[in-house]
């Protein structure tokens, strides 16, 4: 795929710096997929091709989202770790300005096929980042699981090693979180 | 501590979900003990598990986010230039993503519908696969096909594919904007299965056939089909999962409701061309009732786990039911077809019920095998030709059938392949030699002629009729087969044959006997075919009570036989057998028991011990054992015989009742009477359900079972059990004998009994004149 250009990326960074919102929202995307994709070179155990920009664009983010300097890397698991918690801050950043910004807008007219296949989506992000933290307090590993699987997107599997626990493990607190999770969202 | 609580609540929440539902108490009996708070927190995590279903979290945040609020807004992207490509204006949007009308400035100018996949996780993976996929997709030629012209990724990674624009409509929007008669929108649809019929020619599957891909235009006032994102759903969904439209992560890629069974099944990896065909099935079934098949009901919420297992678990109702059905819509729906609701139900009813719920079956096997199969159903019912007029079609009716009725309807199924099979094997022997070809082909017409059956529209979806198939080939073949004795003499032996087995004595008697005339002139009295129609003549005037006839009848065909044939071959034995039996039943029981002891010593050699011939002897002759008073011996041979046929055939078939029926004769006269009640109760029970209440060997049960119950005294029963038998196909020599029945003694001064008794001789008379 084609990469996008420096310069693009450090004019959006530039914007952002600014106080321009439009920036932020083309990076945050950006941002994320970046994330995403030195996951993927993490787990293949493969070293990213350009990780300069990669690291540059992580280092800003993380800067911005979560006030301080990129940390240096301890391990894989720590790697995970980190990443995912920004990934989450990214998306649930994303989904608090478009909530704000969506009261009022016109809503697609949406066929009633899309709506049924919309409906399995239909998850509040920011009430289901509440609710992570409370089961945080209850089983951290647990709450990490959830994020790596929910926020970052990886495959039971790619989260077994990722953390580092077996897939049975992973298994059984995927299925306790989604029911615990479930139980705590139908009561808000 | 509260985290080894957590862990161990995880632990048996886990072990819980694994059993099935009504083992999960006795489980949290033993795994909590009298912990109240564990269990109760356990209750409550399974309740949140089953509430959640399969698609809680199924979608990862992103995924979430895009729908909900797309990263690529349409304001930023008007305008802008993708490639060779200008986006114009935002034209569709969806699950997938956006569909912009583009302009494309070079090679050559011209508009296009440029598609922007959804950012995903896979889209290096998705355009690698799209390219391999597209150099299949450019060998699709079709006017009713969008082609595709080219794929690629914006600059900031996000998929596109570029297509032909079709400024159509959906076809069901189409339709109904127009008020397109039922018929229009059959043609139409036709046109629609022709295009696909030419992509699975190409090996390429829709994958997601529904009427948004379905898109109509106008060309000089005709209404043209043209389908557009064919191939796509392959190139897009992730190749993980298989072809199964769950990605990996188990979210959900499709569209319920147009997606066939295998599709919703998340475990079923293959999907071929018939998936295809159940999507235009459903496209059909809108198209004619406006409704999906599995609708929810308007204003309910239908979750998504619970429509896909609709899809792959219940039959979806007929259209012209769900049409009749449905008050609230029908006469809009009536109103957007140019009809009335009733006339759209009658329109439905019938070819067109029965050929969208053929395209609508969830087994695939059983659905048309390609589109243009179910074109030609759809073509054949336009033309007012019967649908489906094939024998494949009729075993396929005949297989509904025998689901509700399992064995019974073996038989008549039997005469179905009997006839067709017999058909085939002439024409195929016949086609080898070029002067027989008129005689194939007089059987191929013949053929097709009594699969025919009368007014499709009252054939369809009502049960099987073989009796109606029979009884037209039985007219027929005086006409239809004229010039040809031999054949004639055949087919009314087989249909003959197929009238004993459905117990209609009279028509098959006469058939044979024409048979038996016409085979000997042109095929000779010796010949097999002759006698084999002879012997089941025989057969049929003992099955009648006439036993004089019957004896003589089976002598002399004897005679013939063993010269012809031999006296070892299996006919051979068979008209002894059926001699034997006839001259048991006329008080000759020495010689009937010489007759079977030497036919079943031949048989056990020749047959083997556990063929179905066998054993009919062993029956026969237990019988005969018992008429000389011998009941130990009979009892004897009996209880073996029925052990092996319960062994070898199971209870519900004929021969395992009949040796079941003979044991209970002889408990009876052991003077074990409960044993004996116990025995015809379950057969009669077997038979009703194998036979039905009308066959002459139901009737004879209840008859048995009247008798022992009015031996002990049980007279009610006994005389609701003899007028259902005698209102039920008793036949006439017992009818006659009501009276004279022993076991009946001491009803004699019953004025029911009387009562009945002269009914039963009316009966039999009115029988006998008819």
């Amino acid at each position: 795929m084609e990469q996008k250009a420096p310069s693009e990326v450090t004019q959006l960074l530039q914007g952002w710096r600014d106080g321009d919102s439009r920036a932020l929202d083309a990076l945050l995307p950006l941002v994320y997929k970046e994330l995403h994709r030195l996951a993927h070179f993490q787990l293949r155990r493969e070293r990213p091709d350009h990780t300069l920009q990669s690291a540059a664009l992580v280092h800003e983010a993380y800067l911005r989202l979560v006030g301080i300097s990129t940390p240096q890397w301890e391990s894989r698991t720590h790697f995970f770790a980190i990443a995912a918690q920004l990934m989450r801050q990214i998306l649930v950043d994303y989904a608090r300005r478009h909530r704000a910004a969506k009261r009022g807008a016109s809503v697609c007219k949406v066929s009633l096929q899309d709506v049924l296949v919309a409906r399995q989506t239909d998850v509040d992000v920011i009430a289901l980042d509440d609710a992570l933290q409370a089961l945080a307090k209850i089983d951290a590993r647990q709450s990490r699981v959830v994020e790596l699987r929910f926020f970052a997107g990886l495959s039971l599997d790619e989260i077994s090693e990722a953390l580092e626990i077996g897939p049975a493990t992973v298994q059984r607190d995927w299925t306790a979180a989604r029911a615990w999770l479930y139980r705590e969202l139908a009561r808000i | 501590m509260k985290t080894q609580r957590w862990e161990r609540t995880k632990e048996i929440l886990e072990q819980a979900l694994r059993l099935p539902p009504d083992e999960r108490q006795a489980y949290l009996d033993a795994a909590c003990g009298p912990d109240g708070e564990l269990r109760s927190e356990v209750e409550s995590l399974i309740a949140s598990h089953e509430a959640a279903g399969s698609q809680f979290l199924a979608a990862t945040a992103p995924e979430v986010l895009e729908l909900t609020f797309p990263i690529s807004s349409p304001q930023s992207r008007l305008n802008q230039v993708i490639g060779h490509y200008r986006l114009v204006e935002e034209i569709g949007r969806g699950g997938m993503g956006q569909v912009w009308l583009a302009e494309q400035t070079a090679p050559v100018r011209r508009q296009v519908a440029l598609k922007l996949i959804r950012a995903g996780m896979f889209d290096d993976e998705m355009l690698k696969r799209f390219q391999l996929e597209r150099q299949s997709l450019a060998i699709m030629d079709h006017p009713a096909i969008a082609k595709v012209f080219d794929a690629g990724a914006t600059p900031d990674g996000q998929p596109y594919f570029v297509m032909e624009y079709v400024p159509g409509v959906p076809i069901t929007d189409y339709c109904d904007q127009k008020r397109l008669k039922i018929g229009d929108r059959l043609e139409l649809f036709i046109k629609v299965c022709e295009a696909v019929q030419h992509a699975h020619q190409k090996a390429i599957i829709h994958r997601d056939l529904k009427p948004a891909n379905i898109l109509v235009q106008e060309v000089d006032g005709k209404p043209v089909p043209r389908i557009i994102d064919f191939g796509l759903a392959k190139a897009t969904s992730p190749q993980i999962a298989g072809e199964s439209l769950y990605t990996h992560l188990g979210s959900f890629v499709g569209t319920p409701g147009y997606m066939s069974p295998e599709q919703c099944d998340q475990t079923a990896l293959d999907v071929d061309t018939r998936s295809d065909v159940y999507s235009l099935g459903v496209v059909l079934y809108v198209l004619l009732t406006g409704c999906l098949p599995f609708q929810a009901k308007l204003g309910k919420e239908q979750p998504l786990d619970e429509m896909l297992r609709r899809v792959r678990e219940e039959d979806p109702p007929r259209p012209s039911t769900k049409v009749s059905t449905d008050h609230e819509t029908s006469s809009a729906t009536a109103e957007a077809r140019g009809t009335e609701p009733k006339q759209l139900v009658s329109l439905l009813r019938g070819d067109l019920d029965w050929l969208t719920m053929k395209a609508l079956e969830k087994d695939r096997s059983r659905r048309y095998g390609t589109a243009s199969e179910l074109a030609a159903d759809i073509a054949r019912h336009l033309n007012h030709e019967p649908v489906g007029a094939r024998p494949a079609s009729v075993s396929y009716r005949l297989a509904k059938y025998m689901r509700r009725h399992r064995v019974g309807v073996a038989v008549a199924a039997g005469l179905v392949f009997l006839l067709a099979g017999f058909a085939v094997m002439q024409a195929v022997q016949l086609r080898r030699i070029t002067r027989e070809r008129d005689r194939a082909d007089r059987i191929a017409e013949f053929m097709t002629g009594i699969f025919k059956v009368s007014d499709p529209s009252e054939r369809v979806g009502s049960t099987v009729s073989a009796r109606e198939v029979l009884d037209k080939a039985a007219k027929d073949i005086d006409t239809g087969l004229a010039k040809d004795p031999e054949l004639q003499a055949r087919m009314m032996h087989v249909m003959g044959r197929a009238y004993m087995n459905l117990g209609l004595y009279p028509r098959a008697q006469s058939l044979f006997e024409r048979g038996i005339q016409l085979g000997s002139s042109a095929v000779g009295q010796t010949n097999r075919e002759t006698l084999s129609t002879r012997q089941d003549l025989g057969w049929i005037l003992f099955q009648q009570g006439h036993l004089a006839e019957a004896e003589s009848s089976q002598r002399s065909l004897l005679e013939v036989q063993r010269r012809a044939l031999g006296p070892d071959d299996v006919d051979t034995l068979g008209t002894i057998g059926n001699l034997a039996t006839t001259l048991a039943e006329r008080g000759n029981l020495a010689e009937a028991e010489k007759l079977d002891r030497e036919v079943l010593e031949k048989q056990k050699r020749i047959l083997g011990p556990e063929a179905f011939y066998t054993l009919a002897t062993m029956d026969n002759l237990a019988i005969i054992l018992a008429e000389q008073g011998r009941l130990t011996e009979a009892e004897k041979l009996e209880q073996e015989t029925l052990e092996i046929q319960f062994r070898v055939f199971g209870l519900e078939n004929l021969g395992t009742i009949n040796s079941m029926i003979n044991l209970a004769d002889f408990e009876r006269d052991l003077g074990r009477d409960e044993d004996a009640k116990k025995l015809f109760r379950q057969a009669l029970d077997v038979e009703g359900r194998l036979l039905g209440p009308d066959q002459t060997e139901t009737a004879e049960t209840r008859y048995d079972l009247a008798c022992i119950l009015a031996r002990d005294g049980q007279t009610d029963e006994a005389l609701s059990l003899l007028r259902q038998a005698i209102d039920h196909g008793l036949p006439p020599r017992i009818d006659l004998n009501i009276e004279k029945e022993s076991y009946f003694h001491s009803l004699h001064e019953n004025p029911r009994f009387t009562a009945l008794v002269a009914y039963a001789k009316e009966r039999a008379a009115g029988q006998k004149a008819n």
